[in-house]
This record gives C-alpha cells, structure tokens and sequence, in this order.
C-alpha cells in the first residue's frame, strides 16, 4: 500500500489543525484516504503540538513515525522534529535565517532532504493581510507541492468565507500566492501521490468523537449530560453544537457524579439518555454503576481513556481502562464492556449498547480512548437502515400494562434474570426502583431466602449475555475471515494477535504491509469484553505456531482478562504504555521479528497453559 | 403537569402500602408522609401518574411504605436523579425527598445546582438535625458544641446557615413546613407540586431518639403559620428574615415564591415549541443531515 505522510508541528494555537484539516479535506474531496493524528499538550497557548495526516489511495487508517514532508510552523519544529523525516523527505519552514546545527546538516545530507525556506512574512505584508492569513499560504503551497488542482483548494477555502467577501477575496489572493511560489534553492518541488479512487471524494472526514455522537443521535438518544474531561469532551461538545437540530436536552453538569445520575434518572423514566467521560471521572461515576445494577436500570457509559493514574497525561491515549470498567463499583452484578476501535464502530454500537442496556436491564460501558476521538478518519457513509432499537422487555401497551402487577417488576423468577420493565407515568401498578436489597415489588426485604433470590436474578442476566455476545472478529493477512471456515480448515497460523480498540485498525494496516505477503497471520480482535468471550481464541490459540498479545497499557489487561476466564496464559506481549498510539512502521517491525523467530523455530511450538478445559 | 382526565378521583387508600412503618414512635416521617398522601390526593393525583424519589437516611426508608414510582438511590443523590427523571418526561410531577445530612454535606453541590438550575421539581427536605439512620451523628445542621454519637465534645465546625445559603442562590420557591402540623405541610406541599421551578420545602422534624432540643414539644410551642399572620410570599427580604431567624419564633408556612423565572427546561433552546417529551421521542433518527458539512 503506498503511504504519503506530511506533519505539521508548531505551538499549540498557532493554527495547526485549521492546516491539517483543510489539506485532509482537500485530499479527500480530490480521491485520497487521510488519516489524521493530532499530538497536544494539555494546554491552550503555546507548546508543541502536531497534526500529521498519513495519505493513501488505499483504506489507510494509522500513523507511521516517519514522514515525506514536516511543515514547521516555528523553530521548535526544527529542533524537534528533524530526525522523523524519511529518505528524499521535504522540509518545509517560516524561520528566517534559520541554521541547522552541526548534526542536522549531516542528517539532511544523509537523508538527502530538501529544505525549504518559506518566506511568509514577505508575503503577508506584500498583501496586506494579517497574520492569521499565513496559514491559507502555507496550505496553497503545500497544495502545490502536492500537486492538487487549486480550484479544490479555493472552493474548500470559499465554503468558509462564502458570506464575507471581503475576506473571501484576500484569502484567494493568498492561496494563488502561496500557491506559486517556487523556492529559488529547490526549484519546484513535488510530493508523488499515488493515482486518486474517486470514491473516497463522497466519505465523510470523521473523528471517533463525531462518530460516536451521530451514533448516539441516530440510536434515540434525547439527553445527554456531561462534565468536561479530555478525552470525553469532543464528544460533549459536538452534541451540545447540534442541540439546536436534534432538539436534544444536553446538561453541563456541576460534575460527573451528577450527569450519572441525571442520565440514571432519565434512563427510570424511559428515554435514552448518555453520558462519557474518562478516568477519574468515571471513578466518581462508579456508584451510580452499582446503583443501576441494584435498580435494574438501563444505563450507558462511554469511557474515553487516557493514561493514568490521576490526571496522567491528559491528551493523549491510552487502553489502561478495561479493569476499569469491568471490576470497579460496589458489589457483584451483570455488566457489559465493549470498546469501540474506530469511526465505523463509535457510530454502529451506540444503538448497539443501548439496545443491550435495554434487553438485560443492565449497564453497558463503552470504551473509546484519546487517539478514536480525536484521530480523523476518512469513512464511508453510515448505513441509516441497518441498526434497529430494541428495548427488551419494556412494556408499553395499554392493555398488557393493565395486567401487570407490582411484583412483576423484580420476578426473581423471570426468565434469564430480565423481568418486566415499565415506566413512570403508566397507568400501571407501581413499584419501588430500590437501591436497598428488595423483593419483587421493590420493596426492602433483607430476608436470606429473598437476598439469594433477588442477587441469583441479577447475575443469571451474566449467562444470556455472555452467550448472546458476537464472537471476536477474526481477520487473516488483513482480510475478515470466518472463524468456523479456519478453524475446520486445520491451517497453521505463523502468528495469532490479539488486540483491541484503536490496536486493531493499525494492526489491519499491518497486515496489508508488503513486508508481511505471504505470511499467515491471524489478527482477533475484541470488540465485546465482558463478558469475555474466549471458545474461538482457545480453538485457534491450538493452531498457532505463535501468539501475541498487543495492547495499549502495562499490564496486558486483556491477557489478564483471558487467562481469567480460560486460563491462556500469553507471555508474548507487545505492550505501550507511553500515551502514543501503536505506529504503523512499529508495530511493523515487532510483528516481523515475531514472524523471523516463527519461521526459526518452525520445529518447536510454543505450548499454552491450560488451567481450565475450553469450552 | 399535564394531567389525563379521570374517570374516578384518587384515594389516600390508592397510596397505601402492604409495608409496615419501621420508623421510632414519635418520628416526624409519619406526619409528613400523612401529608405528602394528603396533597398528591388532593392534586387529583394517582399513584401511576407520580415519581417519588428517595435520597438515603430515616425519610428514605419510607419509599416502600407508599405507592406510586418509586426510587431510593445513593447518599446524597437524589436531588440529580431526580432532575434527570423530570427532564426526560415533563408530564409527571416528580419530588425529591432527601434528609439534613445527604442535603447539606455529601449532596450539597446537588442542592446548590438544584436551586440554581432551577429545575421543575420538588425537594422536600426532611430536617431533624442529624443523621439518625446511623445512629445519631452530627449534621451540618446540628448545632455546634452538641455532643453526639462520634463527636462526644461536640463538632468543632460551625453550624451551617442552611437557609442563607438557599436565599443566596436565588430560589424561586422556598416553604417550611413542622411535622406536627400535617394540614399545613399539606398546604405547603400542594403548592410546591404546582410551583413552576425547585420548589425547597423544609420539614421541621422531630428525632425523639437522637434530637433531645428540637422535640415535637419544642416545634410545637414555637412555629406558627406566617402566611396566616399575613406573610407575603413574594417579599423576598421580609422572606429571608422570616426563614433565617428561627431562635423564637418559627416561621412556617409559604415563605418566598416567584413564577417569573423560567425554570431549567423551559430556558432550554432547543426544546422550545415542543408538545412531545423526551421519554415519547425515543427511536432511530435519519442523521446524514448533519454530516453533510464532513463530506
């Protein structure tokens, strides 16, 4: 797969994303897959941030370390960021006089880079313009360089400014400007791109944050409360910027314990309500968790992660929260964690989990971390017609409400645990949503026999759950594969990966790589986490010559979870912990050395620790 | 409230619950769910057609003790679920009830964001000036210096000026009701359901096990109905003078009322012109509207 990759470093405010967003828009509208990645720190004016935009012709969806052009908006840019530049790469960059020091006039030698100054100042005070407008030059000429048809740029451009034309006629002086201009060292220089596909001109530049609130909006949720935490806030804020179409009630709450219980006591009363947040937020959100298992109360919860402990590193990403969510709060009960791994899914199981909250009477926590939410992703439009709402055993005919009694409402005796569900305001029997153990009506009952009962209903919705989840999804050399077809096959896997989240979509990137052709390596992938699934794994963990774990945190949290559940124990893990996303040229490399010790020990296969049979 | 039409009234019978009353004998929660019966009956209000929402203490051990939907939740809690309750269907009435300990220590941000949001519900607060479900420990409420179970010397912090704090976050209705006076708290109760925003009643309340200065003998002898001695509920400073000074004399009844304010929902933009609650507005939603502008 051919990969192009510009990156565009300077202080945070100085205009990086508005450059990123417009190039990967541009790219797209002209045939071009763009994946977007944005690296910040937590902080409003200044330090150094970045927005690199990897580029194919081709579905590309992850970051390489190395790039073909560094646009450096300040000095730091060429301090920092000189060494990730690859063979033959262009450097493009605002600083007058600018001299590389000793070691990067070596680097560029080696490298053959091209240098170019980019004379920004001039340009400006030639136009009149301020100093806002150097980032439209900046995207004319990047534009040029990359060979794109201007009029793209300028209609782009145009959409923005259409209802102010005075700034609409400077802002195109400025792309034409920009756009010739020609280094006098250089000459004109090119970036190849690889011949367009037409159809990524209709896709939709999407960031996971997006994805998720368009999947929320679309699976009927009507109030969305929330307290601001990075990364859970792009969601929060893209919500509240639709309110007025959607018609939504959106709640800033006072914080998170609050817009959990807002959310809870909407969820009582019958509507779909949502709430995110991430890390220590949720930590405050925990109670309400055990609330809602105790009430038996639909609820979900998006955990958007970041590394940890404490306020960690704000911005960026980390999969440090599947512990999180499956072991924290008070007591034992029934929940369901699923992870979201990137724009598709954030926008598909949102009605997903609803409908699973609903059907189980349960909470559903939705994992998403810092680089889903905010990495732009080049996306295919969502298929309107394929989600359906679902909500369980909710009644709400008149006649069958008729019929209902109190004690219908908690039957311990209900099949799979899901007993009868209405809402306030029925004309029903009532009953009591109970935080105190309870009998079927709702009301306190501390008696031993009921206490069995009532805790052998909560947890017997584990069993129907568990059994109903999807199974994980299986790919092979980066293509989707039927698990029965290759378990029945009896093929030897070289390498079986398991991962999830945002892993997963670098991983199918890698699998694609030319490098690995020919290679037979099986990638799982783990959308549903608990309850965990492991039958497919522990059939296929039999063929493989070698396994892998791959997972964004310290611990191997999955692999903690898996040899919990079955007993597999995984020794071999590629693990990063450093708040930076799996990279693709990484990543790469630590499958490929797996893959040469694989073929090294062809003779000796790895043998698996079973503490349990599988099932 | 929008109220269907019924073919027969509602009874004090419909609210009665199978469940035996736990609380001490002499406890003030027996009057003041005697009287929260009286004015849901007397609203022409069925148990179906209401949302009772119970924070944790001696009150909330009350919520399977009379019909309608019910919820007892977390400590301190109450005041936001139940604002998540009433925003998602604004056709059922819905009161809070929470005690002096959950309301003024560990839900007070909850209380301060309630009056301040001025949600469309009604918070009763059940005030006998401690936490009596664990046993008689101090409250903010409880006055300083009073040796109580865990503070023998008394609580070394100030008293709280609970009312004060309310005035200062510019409440649209404000009542106190005694739990001796179950006729007056109906009154009280009656007009805080109907009251357009977060409507605060406080309930004076007897603790014969663990309150030995402010009995039922105590109240008694010192409340009196200022709407009766011709209280103006609309005289905001003649209002916060009345509910700060309670040394004597208490002040009980409606004390401060404004309707002019709109409350949370209705500031809502987006919900402007709407018939339809968010309960009734659940189902898939067409939204390739609004990616339009990421294409």
């Amino acid at each position: 797969m051919p990969r192009i990759s510009l990156k565009i470093v300077g202080a945070s405010g100085q205009g990086i994303n508005s450059i990123g967003a417009i190039i990967a828009k541009g790219l797209k509208r002209s045939g071009y897959c763009v994946f977007g990645y944005r690296e910040y720190p937590s902080l409003i004016k200044g330090g150094h941030a970045s927005y690199q935009l990897d580029v194919s012709n081709e579905p590309i969806c992850s970051t390489e370390t190395k790039v073909n052009v560094l646009v450096a908006l300040n000095h730091h840019g060429l301090e920092l960021n000189m060494e990730e530049l690859k063979q033959g790469g262009i450097v493009l960059h605002v600083t007058p006089g600018w001299q590389f020091p000793e070691h990067h006039r070596k680097l560029i030698a080696e490298r053959s880079l091209r240098v170019i100054y980019f004379p920004v100042d001039d340009m400006l005070s030639r136009l009149g313009a301020r100093a806002i407008l150097s980032n439209v030059l900046l995207t004319a000429f990047v534009w040029s360089m990359l060979d794109q048809d201007i009029d793209v740029l300028k209609s782009l451009v145009g959409e923005t400014f259409a209802k102010k034309k005075g700034l609409l006629e400077l802002n195109m002086r400025c792309i034409d400007e920009g756009y010739s201009f020609v280094d006098s060292e250089q000459g004109a220089t090119a970036v190849a791109l690889p011949p367009p596909d037409k159809s990524f001109a209709s896709h939709l530049l999407i960031t996971g944050s997006q994805a998720m609130g368009l999947g929320a909006v679309h699976a009927g949720v009507r109030l969305y409360a929330g307290y601001p935490m990075t990364p859970s806030s792009p969601l929060l804020s893209f919500i509240a910027e639709l309110e007025n179409k959607t018609h939504m009630v959106v709640k800033q709450a006072e914080d998170e314990i609050t817009a959990a219980q807002i959310v809870s006591g909407a969820m009582y009363m019958g509507t779909r309500a949502l709430t995110a947040t991430s890390g220590v937020g949720f930590d405050l959100m925990s109670e309400t968790l055990s609330l809602n298992a105790m009430i038996e109360n639909p609820t979900v919860f998006v955990l958007a992660q970041r590394p940890g402990p404490a306020t960690g590193l704000p911005t960026w990403t980390a999969q440090g929260g599947l512990l999180q969510a499956t072991s924290c709060s008070a007591g034992e009960f029934t929940r369901c964690v699923i992870s979201v791994s990137n724009s598709q899914d954030a926008f598909d199981l949102m009605p997903v989990a609803f409908n699973l909250a609903e059907q189980y009477q349960i909470s559903v926590i939705v994992l998403t971390d810092k680089q889903i939410a905010e990495a732009l992703y080049t996306q295919r439009p969502y298929d309107l017609e394929k989600a359906e709402i679902d909500r369980g055993r909710l009644v709400v005919d008149p006649e069958k409400l008729k019929l209902l009694k109190s004690s219908d409402r908690f039957d311990p005796h209900a099949q799979g645990g899901v007993s009868f569900r209405w809402l306030p305001g029925s004309d029903a029997a009532t009953y009591c949503a109970q935080g105190d153990e309870h009998n079927s009506t709702g009301a306190v009952d501390e008696s031993s026999l009921n206490a069995k009962l009532q805790m052998e209903k909560r947890l017997r919705k584990f069993d129907g759950l568990k059994a109903r989840l999807p199974a994980p999804h299986l790919s092979i050399g980066g293509r989707s594969a039927e698990m029965t077809d290759w378990l029945d096959a009896g093929d030897e896997i070289e390498l079986l990966a398991i991962g999830w989240g945002s892993t997963g979509d670098v991983f199918q990137d890698v699998m694609r790589s030319d490098e690995l052709r020919g290679w037979k390596i099986a990638y799982l992938h783990y959308t549903y986490l608990w309850p965990l699934r492991t039958q497919e794994l522990q059939g296929l963990a039999k063929r493989a010559k070698r396994i892998v774990l791959v997972e964004q945190n310290y611990q191997g949290q999955l692999g903690m979870l898996i040899r919990m559940e079955c007993g597999l124990d995984i020794p071999d893990k590629i693990f990063k912990y450093d708040g930076r996303p799996f990279f693709y040229d990484e990543l790469l490399s630590s499958v490929m050395e797996r893959c040469a010790c694989a073929s090294e020990n062809e003779a000796n296969l790895p043998g698996f620790e079973y503490a349990g049979s599988s099932s | 409230m929008n109220i269907a039409l019924q073919t027969r009234p509602p009874t004090i019978s419909e609210y009665y619950s199978e469940t035996k009353c736990i609380w001490c004998d002499g406890c003030g929660n027996y009057g003041i769910w005697t009287a929260v019966k009286y004015a849901l009956v007397e609203l022409n209000l069925h148990p179906w057609q209401v949302c009772l929402c119970y924070d944790v203490g001696c009150h909330g051990n009350g919520s399977d003790k009379i019909e309608g939907y019910r919820f007892h939740g977390l400590h301190g809690r109450v005041i936001p679920f139940a604002a998540g309750a009433k925003l998602a269907n604004m056709k059922v009435p819905v009161i809070a009830f929470g005690g002096d300990g959950a309301t003024f220590s560990e839900g007070i941000g909850h209380l301060i964001h309630g009056v301040r949001s001025n949600y469309p519900i009604t918070f009763v607060l059940h005030n006998n000036t401690n936490y009596g479900l664990t046993t008689g420990q101090a409250s903010s409420l409880t006055p300083q210096g009073q040796p109580m179970n865990t503070s023998p010397n008394g609580i070394p912090e100030q008293t709280l000026a609970s009312m004060d704090l309310i005035f200062s976050l510019n409440p649209t209705f404000v009542a106190r009701g005694f739990s001796g006076d179950i006729k007056l708290m109906t009154r009280i109760l009656k007009a805080a359901i109907q009251h357009r925003g977060f409507a605060f009643v406080e309930m004076l309340q007897a603790c014969p096990t663990y309150n030995h200065l402010a009995t039922h003998e105590y109240l008694l002898d010192r409340y009196f109905d200022a709407n009766a001695d011709g209280h103006d509920p609309g005289n905001l400073q003649q209002a916060r003078a009345l509910a700060t000074q309670a040394q004597d004399r208490i002040a009980c009844g409606i004390l401060y009322q404004r309707e002019d304010l709109p409350h949370f929902y209705d500031r809502l933009i987006p919900r402007q012109g709407l018939e339809t609650t968010c309960v009734e507005e659940v189902r898939r939603y067409d939204v390739s509207e609004y990616w339009k502008k990421l294409v």
